[in-house]
């Protein structure tokens, strides 16, 4: 198991070292010089030669981004442009909204999605199925960003349910109130991620339906609703779990449209922020980290996978 | 024979989609304690008479007839009824023991739980259970492996698994479709064992569906014979064998080359097997018949079926001349024009190919597979040197290596004198040209986009020489010489049967005249009537072009048939090689003795007479092979030294031949 | 092949969609036939008009027409869309190509490449390369064409794979053709079906991605027309006028779903692998 995870480690290393370069060297590939785009357009002089010092600016390359990478590994991420605030406090404040919606929307997808590619699946070309995979691809391919708009205008606008603008509060704090503010988000994102779940649950169910120990089941005299619950399911449910878990690992990196659209403080507002205001050291930051989150949860679900699967030995 | 048979089946009729005419009207019983046997090629209908018989065709399936089972009327019995019946009444075992378990649950669990669902086994008891019924078939260490998982189990004990879950509720029928296909020869005849001795110890009927007619012979009271959807013949093992009334039966049997038969040219049955969706007029045989191909009365009326109940009868409207029309018409095989004198064309030694396991930090390598170890062979000119050898022995890993497919990590492979391991990559495909190789699946082996004389004329285009070479007058040369119409030219792969994409393939790998083919079981996924096609084609190429032939197959008949030599390999090393006549008659070493004794012969009056070994256990992992001889674990005659020493080939006195055993040269 | 556009036109679905995408592109195309109105005129004594007979989708906070906006829209999302699948496939088709049919380090160095694209969420990645590269329409096509690159990287691999199991692969090996014969006569031309399958995905992706950029504001930058930044404008009259959003978003939305269906029609004439099933990215990609 150890072994494991660390030969998984060995091999995504190469990749968080070139991808730390990439991100390191942003602000040299900015036009203008490094200096100015940590401090400013408008500093003075001064300010200029004290960051150049400070930061070692004057140093070799590879010494800079060995300091650089130095720092971040002990959690020092530099200072906002605008805020002045330290990048990682920044980042860490942002990141409990960022989940909370993040799970929420999985949780609309699960509970929609799984119920739809059963449906579909167990009766495959029927018009069951014809209507539901048409949801699933609508789900899809409506963008997010217009879904929720249209939700803002239904619930918000014209029915004043609910809030148009969604703040974050807590759901341990207060349920309801995290409800209010969570629902149109987690719907609006939760609708998009249930057309994959049931996309993707749908043909892994239907191949299962075709494998050779189905028919073995049924011809042991097995109830339908065992063949089904007992055998299909659960060889459907291993490569679903990865793509649940590969969902949870992009929605840490941030729901960035979903959040845009309801003005949700998370990270994703505070990236589209930064970019907006060129604070590159905040980029910088929110980057990295949700590389790491993102690469961290990943790894986690290659893990948790090897460990449901009886075939794949830890060696 | 005066019980109720067991099942009862009239009139069985089973169309898909409206057109696909799979099983027409076949009628049988079956009765307690006995094995009918089900003989056909494939799109006979065999396959889907068996699932039929236990309600599991898909529901775009029409049924009509009558199927009684345990008191039951299959055909239209409700959902309910069914699955009440199936574990209970039939158990049913399938070809492929690698997919037929469910790959996430526990072995044991599998076993049980169709009884747990018939409410006949508590769930507090199934483990036990599942120890006892694993111990039954033979599975060693039962407590251990009942909370094993499939992939953990080799491919005879799934196979054994398998058995002990159709017989778990003791039902009266057990149903085997093609069960040892999948097997090797030394396991398909452990897994017949267990088969043949829970039967007895229960008393289940059994329908065994086979293409493989040794089965048949070794393990069936009754058979029927399908062909075209039919039942053609049915009649009593013995009579079936031994007196044909079909002629597709008889030619059948004629059709196939034996390991105790005699060299003579193998009878072919000319053509393909119907396939469901396209079924000629009157009788469905007529077209492929040498009694009814000319007759009116068996191209326009469809011959009755044998009489529902009869125990003996053919569907033909000539049953007694279907023995005497088939008597060979070509003379065998011209005695070998081999020159032992002549130089070798190719010499193979000590060729060894590993393939790294790669694992631990960083994917290092950290062990090999040695696949090939330490092989030597030799051929002649003209010369045919069969290669056998159970899945995973290394034998096709020794042609692609030869082949150039594959590198080596050592040894030598000299062609006509010349070294080729180490050429260049442009000289080693100029040396391509002397030397071809001829696949095993032709679905797998042809470009799918390209046309058939595309494919013929790609060598002589990658080489440069078409026009040189006689162009479009040459390619309709190379397949009139294969046995092709000029005419299908122009069509792609996926308009060709399995026999004629094979007849391509050796096209192709003779347009650049070679004077080697390296041929990887040629045959191995063809029915059986086409093979003999195949094979009479190889041999009269060789015969016309001098062509020297490496013969790689599993198959000890078929290698009997068309080679001059045989080597025997087994995990990685030659452990017999022999003048051909020379080891069938008299295997040395202990592994051939046992292969040999294991294969089924088609006769059933030869049942019992041989004194068959039964090797124990698996073909070991080529990872982990085991110290010394590798066959020393699974060997009757094994002394304490085999474990120490692996045994070199050495030449038997007085002999032209090589065995890797001291125990045997000892008694030779 | 003209069976293979028959059967594809036989599905009810994929003609419909055909239809409809061959309207959008034709619209885009003669853009300037069809309107005499420019796309950036304003009118300041019109501004959020309702729909029309005049102003079909009303008119934007600047009095300018939003059908005519919404063709011109067309044409920056289907024109950055094209750009960034042809930089994707140029791009990941060989990677593929290489890796799969050589296997070994090269494999190894290449798909190691692919991971650090893999590293972040599509949408971010783009948002990266915005931000160091800054914000135009170019910016927008190669960002959302690099992001583009491990998916035709892993499709042409997957299916260079399966070929390299197939024994016809390596007949021609055995033939003595050289691998850049056998890469270009043999294995590509058996591998463009699940490639052309995922260039019309990509398309739909391509589509969806700019116009999320554009959302949010690091996209095409306006004046330009281009259905996000009028979704992201729209937003901010959801009171004054709804349609503003929701007219421009329905076009937007009915060429993504015409491209995805076309995609998954096409997969399914061509026997090609089910698209999409790859790990999903994001919110939509």
């Amino acid at each position: 198991m150890t072994g494991f995870i660390l030969r998984r480690l060995a091999q995504l290393l190469p990749v968080l070292l070139i991808a730390s370069l990439g991100i390191w060297a942003m602000i040299y590939a900015v036009p203008g010089s490094p200096v100015a785009v940590i401090v400013g357009e408008n500093a003075t002089p001064e300010q200029i030669r004290e960051v150049t010092v400070r930061l070692g600016l004057d140093r070799p390359l590879i010494v800079q981004y060995g300091a650089w990478l130095w720092a971040a590994l002990h959690g020092d991420l530099g200072l906002s442009i605008q805020s002045r605030e330290p990048v990682l406090a920044l980042i860490l404040g942002r990141l409990p909204p960022t989940l909370q919606l993040g799970l929420a929307a999985i949780l609309v997808g699960l509970v929609v999605g799984i119920p739809v590619a059963l449906a579909s699946a167990l009766r495959p070309g029927s018009w069951l199925d014809r209507v539901l995979s048409g949801w699933s691809a609508l789900a899809l391919g409506v963008p997010t960003f217009w879904l929720g708009i249209l939700l803002i205008l239904l619930f918000a606008v014209e029915l004043h349910w609910l809030p148009s603008a969604s703040s974050y509060v807590p759901f341990t704090e207060a349920p309801l109130a995290a409800l209010r503010n969570i629902a149109l988000p987690a719907v609006t994102l939760g609708l998009y991620v249930s057309g994959i779940f049931a996309r993707f649950l749908r043909a892994a169910l239907i191949g299962e339906l075709r494998a050779d120990y189905v028919r073995t089941a049924r011809s042991k005299g097995l109830r339908e609703r065992d063949v089904v619950g007992g055998h299909v399911m659960r060889n459907a449910m291993l490569p679903f779990v990865t793509i649940v878990g590969l969902m949870l690992a992009s929605f840490v990196g941030g729901t960035v449209v979903t959040e845009a659209v309801f003005t949700y403080p998370g990270l994703g507002r505070l990236l589209i922020q930064a970019i907006g205001t060129r604070d590159y050291p905040l980029i910088q930051g929110c980057i990295l980290l949700v590389l790491l989150l993102y690469m961290g949860v990943n790894l986690m679900v290659d893990v948790l996978y090897a460990y449901i699967d009886p075939r794949i030995d830890f060696g | 024979m005066t019980d109720a048979p067991v099942v009862s089946v009239r009139g069985l009729d089973i169309t898909f989609a409206g057109r696909i005419h799979a099983v027409r009207g076949v009628d049988f019983d079956v009765f307690a304690g006995e094995v009918l046997g089900i003989v056909g090629e494939s799109g006979s209908g065999k396959s889907v008479t068996a699932l039929a018989l236990s309600g599991l065709l898909p529901p775009v399936a029409r049924v009509t007839g009558s199927v009684r089972l345990g008191g039951i009327e299959v055909t239209s019995a409700d959902a309910e009824t069914l699955r009440q019946m199936r574990g209970r009444d039939v158990g049913m075992i399938f070809q492929d023991p690698a997919t037929t378990l469910n790959p996430l649950l526990p072995v044991g669990r599998q076993i049980t739980e169709g009884q747990i669902a018939h409410g006949t086994l508590r769930a507090g008891d199934a483990e036990a259970r599942a120890v006892a019924l694993l111990r039954e078939v033979d599975i060693p260490d039962p407590e251990g492996r009942v909370r094993q998982y499939p992939h953990q189990f080799s491919g005879g004990m799934r196979q054994r698994a398998v058995i002990a879950m159709a017989m778990a509720g003791r039902p009266r029928l057990i149903i085997a479709d093609e069960p040892t296909t999948a097997l090797d020869v030394t396991v398909q005849a452990q897994v017949l064992a267990v088969l043949a001795r829970r039967r007895e110890e229960t008393g289940a009927a059994v329908i065994l569906i086979t293409h493989d007619l040794g089965v048949v012979a070794e393990t069936a009271h009754r058979v029927a014979v399908m062909y075209g959807g039919r039942i053609v013949e049915t009649g009593p093992v013995e009579e079936i064998f031994r007196r044909p009334r079909h002629p597709y039966t008889a030619a059948l049997l004629r059709s196939l080359p034996r390991i105790d038969g005699e060299d003579a040219r193998l009878i072919q049955i000319e053509g393909q097997p119907p396939t469901p969706g396209a079924l000629p007029a009157g009788c469905v045989f007529h077209p492929r018949c040498p009694v009814g191909r000319a007759r009116a009365q068996c191209r326009e009326t469809e011959p009755p079926p044998v009489p529902p109940g009869a125990l003996v009868g053919a569907a033909c409207h000539f049953p007694d001349e279907a023995g005497d029309a088939l008597a060979p018409t070509v003379a065998a095989k011209a005695a070998a024009p081999v020159a032992s004198a002549a130089p070798p064309l190719l010499e193979v030694s000590n060729l060894h190919v590993a393939f790294p396991i790669r694992g631990g930090l960083l994917r290092r390598q950290i062990g090999t597979v040695r696949a090939v170890a330490g092989v030597n062979l030799t051929l002649r000119p003209g010369e045919t040197l069969g290669l056998v050898g159970e899945s995973g022995c290394g034998k096709t890993t020794t042609g692609r290596a030869i082949m150039g497919l594959i590198r080596p990590s050592a040894g030598s492979v000299r062609f006509d004198g010349q070294e080729i391991g180490g050429l260049r990559p442009k000289e080693m495909r100029r040396l391509r040209r002397h030397m071809q190789y001829i696949f095993q699946d032709p679905y797998s082996s042809l470009n799918p986009l390209l046309t058939a004389g595309q494919i013929v004329a790609e060598p002589l285009r990658i080489h440069g020489v078409f026009e040189t070479m006689g162009g479009d007058a040459y390619v309709r040369g190379l397949f009139d010489r294969v046995g092709l119409s000029a005419g299908m030219i122009a069509r792609t792969p996926r308009d060709f049967s399995g026999g004629q994409r094979q007849r391509i393939g050796i096209a192709r790998a003779l347009a650049l005249q070679p004077r080697l083919l390296i041929l990887d079981e040629p045959v191995a996924a063809l029915d059986v009537s086409i093979q003999a096609q195949i094979v009479t084609l190889l041999q009269d190429l060789q015969r016309d072009l001098g062509l020297a032939y490496l013969f790689i197959a599993h198959d000890l008949a078929v290698v009997r048939h068309i080679s001059d030599r045989v080597a025997v390999m087994y995990l990685g090393r030659i452990v017999e090689t022999r003048q051909k006549g020379a080891l069938y008659r008299q295997p040395l070493h202990p592994y051939t003795q046992s292969l040999l004794s294991a294969v089924p012969v088609p006769d059933p009056a030869a049942r019992g007479g041989r004194g068959r070994i039964v090797l124990e256990g698996d073909p070991p992992n080529p990872a982990r092979p085991p110290s010394g001889c590798a066959f020393h674990p699974r060997c009757r005659q094994a002394v304490a030294a085999c474990s120490a020493e692996a045994p070199a080939l050495l030449a038997i006195a007085g002999e032209a031949g090589m065995v890797a055993c001291p125990l045997a040269e000892a008694g030779a | 092949m003209s069976g293979v556009v028959w059967r594809l036109l036989g599905r009810r679905e994929a003609l419909l969609s055909l239809l409809y995408f061959i309207a959008i592109v034709g619209a885009a195309v003669f853009a300037r036939l069809l309107f005499s109105i420019d796309p950036l005129e304003q009118d300041l004594g019109n501004t959020l008009d309702p729909p029309s007979w005049k102003h079909w989708f009303g008119t934007d906070e600047l009095g300018r027409d939003l059908m005519v906006r919404t063709v011109y829209g067309a044409r920056t999302s289907l024109l950055t869309a094209a750009g960034a699948v042809l930089i994707a496939a140029s791009v990941g088709v060989p990677i593929g190509l290489v890796a799969g049919f050589f296997g070994g380090w090269r494999d190894g160095l290449l798909m190691r490449v692919v991971d650090v694209l893999l590293a972040l969420p599509g949408i971010l990645f783009a948002m990266a390369l915005i931000a160091v590269l800054g914000r135009s329409q170019m910016t927008a096509l190669v960002a959302v064409g690099i992001t583009g690159i491990p998916s035709f990287a892993r499709v042409t691999r997957a299916q260079v794979l399966s070929l390299r199991q197939r024994d016809f692969v390596l007949a021609v090996e055995a033939l003595g053709g050289s691998a850049t014969y056998n890469i270009f006569r043999t294995v590509l031309p058996n591998a463009w079906s699940p490639i052309l399958v995922q260039m019309v995905i990509l398309a739909s992706v391509a589509i969806l991605l700019e116009a999320a950029l554009s959302f949010l504001g690091v996209g095409i930058p306006p004046p330009t027309p281009s259905w996000g930044d009028m979704l992201r404008t729209g937003k901010g009259f959801l009171h004054e006028a709804p349609y503003y959003a929701v007219l421009p978003g329905i076009v937007l939305t009915c060429t993504i779903l015409a491209l995805d269906t076309l995609g998954r029609a096409l997969a399914a004439v061509l026997e090609a692998p089910e698209p999409g099933m790859a790990p999903p990215d994001g919110e939509g990609p």
